[in-house]
């Protein structure tokens, strides 16, 4: 909200005299809470500006539109050329910038000639002096003005410093003037001086006001006022307002607009000639009831829809906006002038419902003070109606419905400090408390207040609401930094989750790719080539998504992935390496209609039961490789073999069968990524080439070789603790195998196939010697893949894969005799086992 | 014989200097004194001759023998040094781009999220985990956020649509539920930091829909706002390494009463060279983030009496953290992916 220093001072009287200046403003409204955002000092330029009398009008010779004005400045008679069409008669008063003036846009008035008659200053609008929003005209100012006057010496308004502050919602009161003041009147320890009321010493017309809906309208002041004279409010209101951000209306409208940000209560001015019977009535709207609203929107109310009517339709939106029908115009004489208090989540859901957002429905939502300040703002309006309107108040009615009861609080002193760890002394509590307007008894309990909570904070509601403003204001300069002493010692866990999670991002990381972070929400079209089956209807979908490309949380990490690769190609040449180590999001069952459950918010129930009803949010890793030197499928596969072998984990990589294939892969260049923890293996992701049809989809298609591979974290079991390795003591024997099989076949097969054979062909160990076997010495294992040659001498769809065997007995070294024999088992062991109708496997 | 001898080693001889490297000496070797080699071989020859014959024939043989492995030896001496000086001559510049393996590199808010749990942790603050759909439930009224207070609007939340039409579910708008959530699994003392990915319903240059917070919780009995400030400043020395004043500012987050805005005076200006800090506008201050003391309410909702407990709690931001620290200049780079931002992070 934008607070006028000038007007705060106005409302504060401080001790000794002193004045508010507006840094001293500015340091005690953050130091109480209401933080500013940005101090805005207004009217320079100004100061320069004169009352200018018009001595003589005639038209420039040259130009149909412009005058030559003779104007006296107190001194002189200057000449001025003005092109405006509202010039005063002879005598009439200007706001005349004479040369050497500076506006405040910058423009500096110097002598010249307009069409050749000279000019020595101008006359200015109020747009050109930053006054006001009228750029249409010049300014014209009262008649009784003395020529050479300073304009800021009979406006002082114009000079002033202008604070915008942070409100939180707590703090409706501070959504006016004088509850701004309040705080500083207690901060600094001074006295809130409070403007000049009317008076409604008036019959009472019961007839006036029926409130039909005491649930919704705690209470409903309507005052008539006669007499009325519609026209421009004075300069000060307008000037003031103009600094607050407001346009000027007229007066009746702008005396109402003052109030609100005079005493933060809103009011509003109904023209009571239009209202049917001269009468409102609060009640709710009936279903589908028309409602046009002076902003010019029309609107189909319902029944929750709180209303202001005439004895025939409504003429209001509760303390939303008014009608346009009975809106305050030029021709309006009588007024019917309300001020209320409406409950403020009704307020909050019909503005929400209708979409008008205004200054009032945002205060009353907050809730507006429902007593003495309610009276005060509407006797503060009739003052104003009275001096600025020439109105005269005949009439008012009070109705009275459900009002909030203001709690009463008993304040101990020792929890103030057992709260803070510092102590507030009774006295200054005393003193803080009854400056904040809340009524303060010390006949509770021994070393307690008894305090009841004015009706203007709604947000003191305990015990804690009353040592928060002490902490306001008694400030927290004064805080202690004293550590409590704990009262049990606090056992540090370590989840294993979190500790696998970070040291793959370190081993990916070691693997030399760099770490990517993507919204966790993505365009569902990017996901649609990753979804397997049933996963479309699993999709986690925003109801409110900023765009619909962030609509939809996303199931799979690599369409973040590619989305990086564009951003990178697109950008420079460099090889493109990533993961992304995240969250992705599905229903844990498709997603129908009305078949969810319910959410019970039963504060009882175990969390695991609530969140049952959440969708499941697995953590994934994804790679992507694309570009550099040797970036094919096996350089993906090693960063994946790399990083988990790194945290401990024995890997396999083997291929997929055809029905398990994952579609968005290459077909034919694809693996399973699986974990060997004793006797098992379990698949924990996937690795391949990006289907070139997604690549193409994306626009990537004229570039080969985009690698991907994903590791689901809660597929990995429990990190392994590492155990030493006996040292073998005699050295192995290694005889090479090279093998012709069909390409299809994969090495990871043979590799099996192999030592599949050597469990079978090996001898009893009962036998006594400790026999040759083939084993790998724990660096290399005990079958290697060394070389996969395809090309002359191979024949089509065949490839030749040569292979290492390595031989070897725990106690002794094995001797060749014995290897031969038990190599040859092996070998046409494993041929047996691979080949079949379409395979031919054999040695070269 | 003995012509035959004197033949063999002068075809040796002629040889040997032909020869240029140690294999092709070694089969020079193996064709003349090897075991079948040609001058050996005439040992065989020994029976056709005569006692004297003999003995003198064979004074003679092991004589060339001795000769043709001393001009071996010789010549194995030379080749050898003749390879080291080739080899003494070879050149390779090292300054020529290095052959390294790839770099990577871990995203700067891991980085800064590590180093808050790390310097938390060693505090005594066990990490605590939530997840991103959350209930509205526990995003709000647990919290303290009354259903239909202006409060909520505080936080622009995105609903997730669960296909009733309810706005039960929500993308939880700050790890305080975290809170609730433990809270409900564990009775006093708790003494909790939170880290973890948030989302609001906001895009401009300053704002991520996306972004990460780090919320610290600590309930126990005779907990202070006094303590706050003393762990904030504990807090902020580990952090920074240096001792750094904390400010803090009344404000309000309904989940805390009374609540304020937390401040650490400017640890950047330094980088500013005696200029005026741009970081924090030559104040000297930081806002760090929101604090206060635990809301009764919210120890009520999870079942702890606030008569016996009382909390404070804290959450800041990590990506604003993250851009001071590592001086990023644009929040939306740490989003898009590109390596070129990314390699910065390589250390
Ligand atoms: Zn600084």
């Amino acid at each position: 909200m934008r607070i006028s220093c000038q007007w705060l001072s106005s409302l504060v009287e401080l001790p000794n005299g002193a004045s508010l200046d507006p840094s001293l403003v500015a340091s005690v409204l953050t130091g109480v809470g209401l933080e500013v955002d940005a101090i805005e000092p207004t009217g320079a330029g100004v100061e320069s500006i004169l009352v200018g009398e018009i001595r003589k009008k005639e038209p420039h010779p040259e130009a149909d539109r412009l005058t030559l004005v003779e104007l006296f400045d107190g001194e002189t008679i200057q000449s001025v050329v003005c092109g405006a069409s509202n010039l005063p008669e002879v005598g009439g008063k200007v706001a005349f910038a004479p040369v050497g003036a500076r506006l405040p846009g910058g423009m500096e008035i110097a002598p010249r000639k307009v069409r050749g008659a000279p000019s020595t200053g101008m006359i200015c609008s109020e747009e050109e002096l930053e006054i006001g929003g009228d750029g249409d005209g010049i300014l014209v100012l009262p008649e009784s003005w003395e020529a050479g006057r300073r304009l800021v010496d009979l406006v002082p308004e114009i000079c002033d410093t202008i604070l915008e502050i942070g409100v939180t919602p707590n703090r409706p009161d501070a959504l006016g003037h004088v509850g701004v003041a309040r705080d500083v009147a207690v901060k600094l320890d001074g006295r809130l001086t409070l403007p000049e009321l009317g008076a409604a010493d008036v019959p009472v017309s019961e007839e006036l006001v029926s409130l039909e809906a005491g649930d919704r309208c705690g209470r409903y002041l309507g005052f008539v006022l006669g007499g009325v004279k519609v026209g421009k409010s004075p300069l000060w209101l307008r000037v003031r307002l103009h600094r607050l951000g407001l346009r000027a209306i007229n007066n009746c409208v702008d005396i109402t607009n003052y109030v609100l940000f005079e005493q933060g209560q809103p009011l509003h001015a109904f023209d009571r000639e239009r209202l049917a019977e001269g009468r409102v009535v609060i009640r709710r709207a009936t279903e589908g009831e028309p409602f046009a609203a002076l902003d010019g929107s029309e609107h189909e109310l319902g029944g929750e829809d709180l209303v202001i009517a005439d004895a025939a339709i409504p003429q209001a939106l509760a303390g939303v906006m008014g009608g346009a029908r009975s809106m305050v115009d030029a021709e309006s004489e009588e007024i019917l002038l309300e001020a209320a208090w409406f409950a403020p989540s009704g307020v909050r859901a019909s503005a929400g419902r209708r979409s008008i957002h205004s200054d009032s429905s945002y205060r009353f939502e907050r809730g507006v003070d429902f007593g003495e300040g309610l009276d005060r703002a509407a006797l503060r309006a009739l003052k104003l109606f009275e001096t600025l309107a020439g109105a005269t108040c005949t009439a008012k009615a009070e109705a009275l419905g459900e009002l909030p009861r203001p709690p009463s609080i008993d304040l101990r002193l020792s929890r103030v400090h057992h709260v803070l760890g510092m102590p507030v002394g009774a006295r200054e509590a005393e003193r803080i408390l009854r400056g904040l307007g809340v009524v303060v008894k010390s006949d509770g309990p021994i070393g307690s207040l008894h305090c009841t909570a004015p009706s203007h904070r709604p947000d003191i509601h305990r015990e804690v609401d009353l040592i928060e403003e002490l902490m306001r204001f008694h400030g927290l300069e004064d805080l202690p930094a004293e550590a409590s002493v704990p009262s049990a010692p606090i056992v540090e866990t370590v989840d294993p989750r979190a500790t696998v999670r970070e040291r793959l991002a370190d081993a990916l990381c070691e693997a030399g790719l760099h770490e990517h972070l993507a919204y966790s929400f993505t365009h569902p079209d990017k996901l649609r080539p990753f979804l397997g089956e049933g996963e479309a209807g699993r999709i986690v979908a925003l109801s409110n998504p900023l765009r619909v490309p962030l609509s939809v949380m996303r199931t799979h990490l690599l369409p973040d992935l590619l989305d990086a690769l564009e951003v990178n190609v697109a950008r420079h040449p460099h090889a493109v390496r990533l993961f992304e180590l995240g969250r992705v999001y599905a229903w844990a069952e498709e997603r129908s209609g009305s078949a969810a459950p319910t959410f019970d918010p039963t504060r009882a129930a175990p969390v695991d039961q609530i969140d049952g009803l959440l969708p499941e949010e697995r953590e994934q890793a994804a790679i992507l490789l694309h570009g550099g030197d040797a970036e094919d499928g096996r350089s993906a596969v090693g960063v994946l073999v790399h990083a988990l072998e790194r945290l401990g984990y024995q890997v396999r990589v083997e291929a997929f069968a055809e029905s398990k294939r994952i579609p968005y892969l290459h077909p034919g260049v694809q693996a399973a990524i699986s974990i060997i923890s004793g006797d098992t293996s379990a698949c924990v992701g996937h690795v391949g080439e990006l289907h070139p049809d997604i690549a193409r989809e994306r626009g990537l298609g004229d570039r080969a070789g985009i690698y991907v591979g994903v590791v689901e974290l809660r597929a990995l079991p429990a990190l392994p603790v590492p155990v030493a390795r006996e040292r073998p003591r005699f050295p192995a024997t290694s005889r090479d195998l090279s093998l012709e099989i069909p390409t299809v076949l994969p090495a990871a097969k043979v590799v099996d196939a192999l030592i599949t054979a050597a469990a079978g062909a090996a001898p009893d160990p009962s036998a006594g010697e400790d026999p040759a076997q083939l084993l790998g010495d724990g660096i290399a294992p005990g079958v290697e893949v060394v070389e996969d040659y395809r090309g002359r001498g191979v024949g089509e769809g065949r490839r030749a894969l040569l292979l290492r065997l390595h031989y070897r007995a725990v106690g002794r070294t094995v001797t060749d005799g014995e290897i031969h024999k038990l190599h040859d088992v092996i070998v046409q062991g494993a041929i047996e086992a691979l080949s079949g109708p379409e395979l031919e496997v054999r040695i070269r | 014989m003995l012509d035959q001898l004197n033949a063999e080693q002068e075809r040796f001889l002629a040889a040997l200097p032909e020869i240029a490297d140690e294999d092709a000496l070694y089969q020079l070797q193996v064709t003349y004194i090897g075991k079948k080699g040609s001058i050996t071989g005439l040992s065989k020859k020994l029976g056709k001759l005569t006692v004297d014959e003999r003995k003198a024939f064979g004074a003679e043989l092991n004589r060339v023998k001795k000769a043709v492995q001393a001009a071996l030896d010789g010549r194995r001496e030379e080749l050898r040094e003749a390879a080291r000086a080739r080899d003494l001559a070879r050149v390779e510049d090292l300054t020529m781009p290095a052959k390294r393996p790839p770099r990577g590199s871990l995203h700067p808010i891991r980085i800064a999220q590590r180093a808050l749990i790390d310097t938390f942790r060693r505090m005594g603050f066990d990490v605590a985990e939530g997840p991103h759909v959350e209930h509205a439930n526990f995003n709000f009224d647990a919290l303290n956020f009354q259903p239909d207070h202006p409060a909520r609007d505080m936080q622009d939340t995105f609903v997730v649509d669960d296909r009733r039409g309810s706005e039960d579910l929500v993308l939880r708008t700050h790890t305080s539920p975290v809170q609730i959530r433990t809270m409900l699994g564990r009775t006093p003392p708790v003494r909790i930091i939170a880290p973890g990915t948030v989302f609001r319903c906001d895009d401009d240059a300053t704002h991520s829909p996306m972004f990460h917070q780090i919320e610290g919780l600590y309930v126990d009995r005779g907990v202070t706002m006094a303590d706050l400030k003393a762990t904030m400043i504990q807090f902020t020395a580990a952090f920074f390494g240096r001792s750094l004043d904390i400010r803090l500012r009344p404000s309000y987050f309904p989940f805390v009463e009374p609540g304020a805005e937390l401040d650490m005076q400017c640890p950047f200006c330094e980088r500013a060279q005696g200029g005026t800090c741009s970081v924090c506008k030559g104040t000297g201050w930081i806002e760090l983030g929101g604090s206060g003391m635990v809301h009764p309410a919210v120890l009520e909702s999870v079942g702890v009496d606030p008569e016996v407990y009382t909390g404070w709690a804290f959450g800041f931001g990590i990506d604003r953290m993250a851009m001071l620290m590592y001086q990023i200049p644009d929040l939306r780079q740490m989003f898009d992916g590109d390596v070129r931002f990314l390699r910065s992070f390589s250390n």
